[in-house]
């Protein structure tokens, strides 16, 4: 992987060339009422960034982001709600064919949950086609995280606050510029079409930007130290034995079951299949589904071994610390706090995978 | 173009039987032939409507039709009840696991099935009845709640003919036309049935029912892996991508929907 210097002007000629080629999303600021303190006393930035189409927006509206914007990655491979198929037609569904993808703005949270997202929709029985086309024509242009949000918690689980891998580009603001690591074919293809804008990265730029990269790393670290937020390795041990913990039920005294935490959830890709009348055909349409709601595991005759909300909850932090850790070897957690930011009963997983640890070794300890 | 995984083929209703007041079985001709291994699943599709997951009832060697036996309980399901022969619907699959009857060879059969739940395992026992020599023999034992509650009674005389195999009723609730056995399906499990060392155990029906049998087959001297049931699960793709049907670490549709007690001993709250 080779990496090149771009002067901090120079970014709007990269953006530009990247938006000949592709439907190009980069990140805005978007100024929020919501000011979530640190209890710990770190002062930390409040703002929060949106992906909006380059097309659309204003050049000096785009900025580079210094954490992860409010929505997940994945909401670039798939969507909400969108068809899937149509049955029966003879005809062959119309193809669009809409210029690929490229998507600025994602951090190292976004590329290790993607890394879930490819194992549920392409591994397996077989591969999901529309995932899969979008994934491979998508551009991903990633970011260091120069900062971190209150909810940040990646280096918890050792996922660290930039990227080595798992992008095209990837850029690290550095003095005057930024760091660009050109890692794919398509990103070198994109590279030599405009290699006047960019130079050869100088020693002192690579020492620089991984000493910054340190700094950041030691910070969000004694951030995290207050939390207290159990070990990647612990996890499974944790969620299994407190299959009957009390935090369960007591956390979910404030869920308004509005889902928010599974729909923001980076690794989240539940979905329900259903149908839709469209003229003489029928379209089968594809919507997120979420664990937390009342009839996710609803059979037909009514019975449901969900009924409960702490159930519920509790069956989200199996799938997540216990089903992809047997499956996949790694929990499906990257510590991007998207669900404590958007959870209005203040529902916080560093506290109940906290309350899990304590309950588990210092029940154990006193006896 | 890649083939479309969402994407059901049509098949048409050919015929349909009223087993009970809630039961009917339909004979489904795909557009194209369908194969499946027994104890896999299909998507049943009734356009526009939506899918379901339904074992298949009849036999895998036949390629060209399909039966599903079907209890009226929820939306798709009285949808297809209220369908006619001739009607349309789509299929999908097939998905799943089947039963694995390489591993049963030379052993003794327990199939033991509550209600609705031997649809699946008649086409165990259509596949079984084709390779019989390969086992010693082949036990079923059937409950349902009352004698208008079961299903293929006018198949069962038959397979209780047949070489090798042998089948005990028995109905919950009895009443003056029913002659046979009355009691839960766990009263007629007798040690005497099988050669528990060397025998597999089948069971197919509602959870509250394949708990308790499980219980008693443990109780016999069935080692867990050589117990096999049915988890039934919401289920949407049928692939393991969509996330409803999770059993512990397993996907109930594509490392099931036929699970060993050995594999499923160690998580909780199986039987809800």
């Amino acid at each position: 992987m080779e990496t090149y210097f771009l002067r901090s002007e120079d970014i709007f000629k990269f953006y530009d060339r990247i938006s000949e080629d592709y439907r190009l999303y980069v990140p805005v600021r978007v100024k929020t009422p919501l000011k979530p303190r640190c209890e710990c006393g770190f002062n930390l930035p409040v703002d929060d960034y949106a992906v909006k189409e380059y097309s659309e927006v204003n050049k000096e509206d785009v900025i580079f982001n210094e954490y992860r914007p409010v929505e997940p990655a994945r909401t670039f491979f798939t969507y909400y709600k969108e068809e899937v198929c149509e049955y029966f037609s003879e005809e062959e569904a119309k193809k669009k064919r809409d210029r690929p993808l490229a998507i600025a703005g994602f951090k190292n949270c976004d590329i290790f949950s993607l890394k879930i997202q490819d194992w549920v929709f392409m591994e397996g029985v077989d591969a999901d086609p529309l995932y899969q086309a979008r994934r491979e024509s998508t551009l991903i242009i990633s970011g260091d995280c120069p900062n971190f949000k209150e909810a940040c918690f990646c280096r918890a689980f050792d996922i660290n606050p930039h990227c080595l891998e798992g992008f095209d580009f990837n850029l690290s603001p550095i003095t005057n510029g930024f760091l660009v690591d050109v890692a794919s074919k398509k990103a070198q293809d994109i590279y030599k079409s405009i290699k006047e804008i960019f130079t050869l990265a100088t020693f002192g730029q690579l020492s620089g930007r991984a000493s910054k990269r340190e700094l950041v790393v030691k910070k969000l670290e004694e951030h995290l130290f207050h939390h207290r937020i159990p070990k990647k390795e612990a996890l499974q041990d944790i969620v299994l034995s407190g299959l009957n913990s009390p935090v369960w039920a007591e956390q979910m005294k404030t869920c308004v079951e509005c889902n928010g935490c599974v729909f923001m959830c980076d690794t989240c890709h539940c979905f329900l299949l259903a149908d839709e009348p469209a003229g003489d055909k029928t379209k089968r349409v594809r919507v997120w589904d979420g664990c937390l709601m009342k009839n996710f595991t609803r059979v037909a005759g009514g019975a449901n071994p969900l009924k409960l909300r702490s159930q519920r909850l509790r069956n989200r932090y199996l799938k997540k610390f216990d089903f992809f850790v047997s499956n996949l070897g790694y929990q499906a957690c990257c510590g991007c706090g998207r669900c404590i930011d958007v959870c209005p009963g203040r529902i916080d997983i560093r506290y109940i995978l906290r309350r899990l640890y304590e309950e588990k070794h210092l029940s154990a300890d006193t006896g | 173009m890649k083939k479309n995984i969402y994407q059901p083929i049509p098949a048409s209703i050919e015929n349909i039987i009223q087993e009970t007041g809630t039961i009917k079985t339909f004979t489904l001709k795909p557009a194209a032939d369908f194969s499946f291994a027994t104890g896999q699943f299909i998507e049943l599709t009734i356009p526009g409507l939506g899918e379901g997951p339904f074992t298949p009832s009849s036999d895998p060697n036949v390629k060209e039709r399909i039966d599903v036996t079907v209890m009226n309980v929820g939306c798709i399901t009285s949808k297809l009840h209220m369908l006619k022969a001739g009607d349309t619907v789509g299929i999908r699959g097939p998905y799943g696991k089947g039963y694995p009857l390489e591993t049963f060879k030379g052993k003794d059969i327990l199939i033991v099935g509550g209600g609705v739940g031997l649809a699946p395992l008649r086409s165990l026992l259509y596949a079984l009845f084709a390779t019989i020599d390969n086992y010693n023999k082949v036990v079923l034992c059937y409950g349902a709640r009352t004698s208008n509650d079961m299903v293929y009674k006018y198949l069962i005389p038959d397979w209780a003919k047949k070489d090798k195999i042998k089948v005990l009723n028995t109905v919950d609730i009895g009443d003056p036309s029913w002659q046979g056995h009355v009691g839960l399906v766990t009263t007629i499990l007798d040690p005497q049935l099988v050669d528990i060392k060397n025998a597999v155990a089948i069971v197919c029906g509602p959870p509250i029912m394949m708990k308790f049998v499980n219980l008693k087959l443990l109780d016999l001297g069935f080692a867990p892996k050589d117990i096999y049931l049915s988890m039934e699960k919401s289920m949407s793709c049928g692939l393991g991508k969509c996330g409803h049907c999770r059993v512990g670490k397993f996907y109930a549709c594509k490392d099931g929907p036929v699970f060993t007690y050995e594999e499923l001993k160690d998580i909780h709250d199986i039987w809800d």
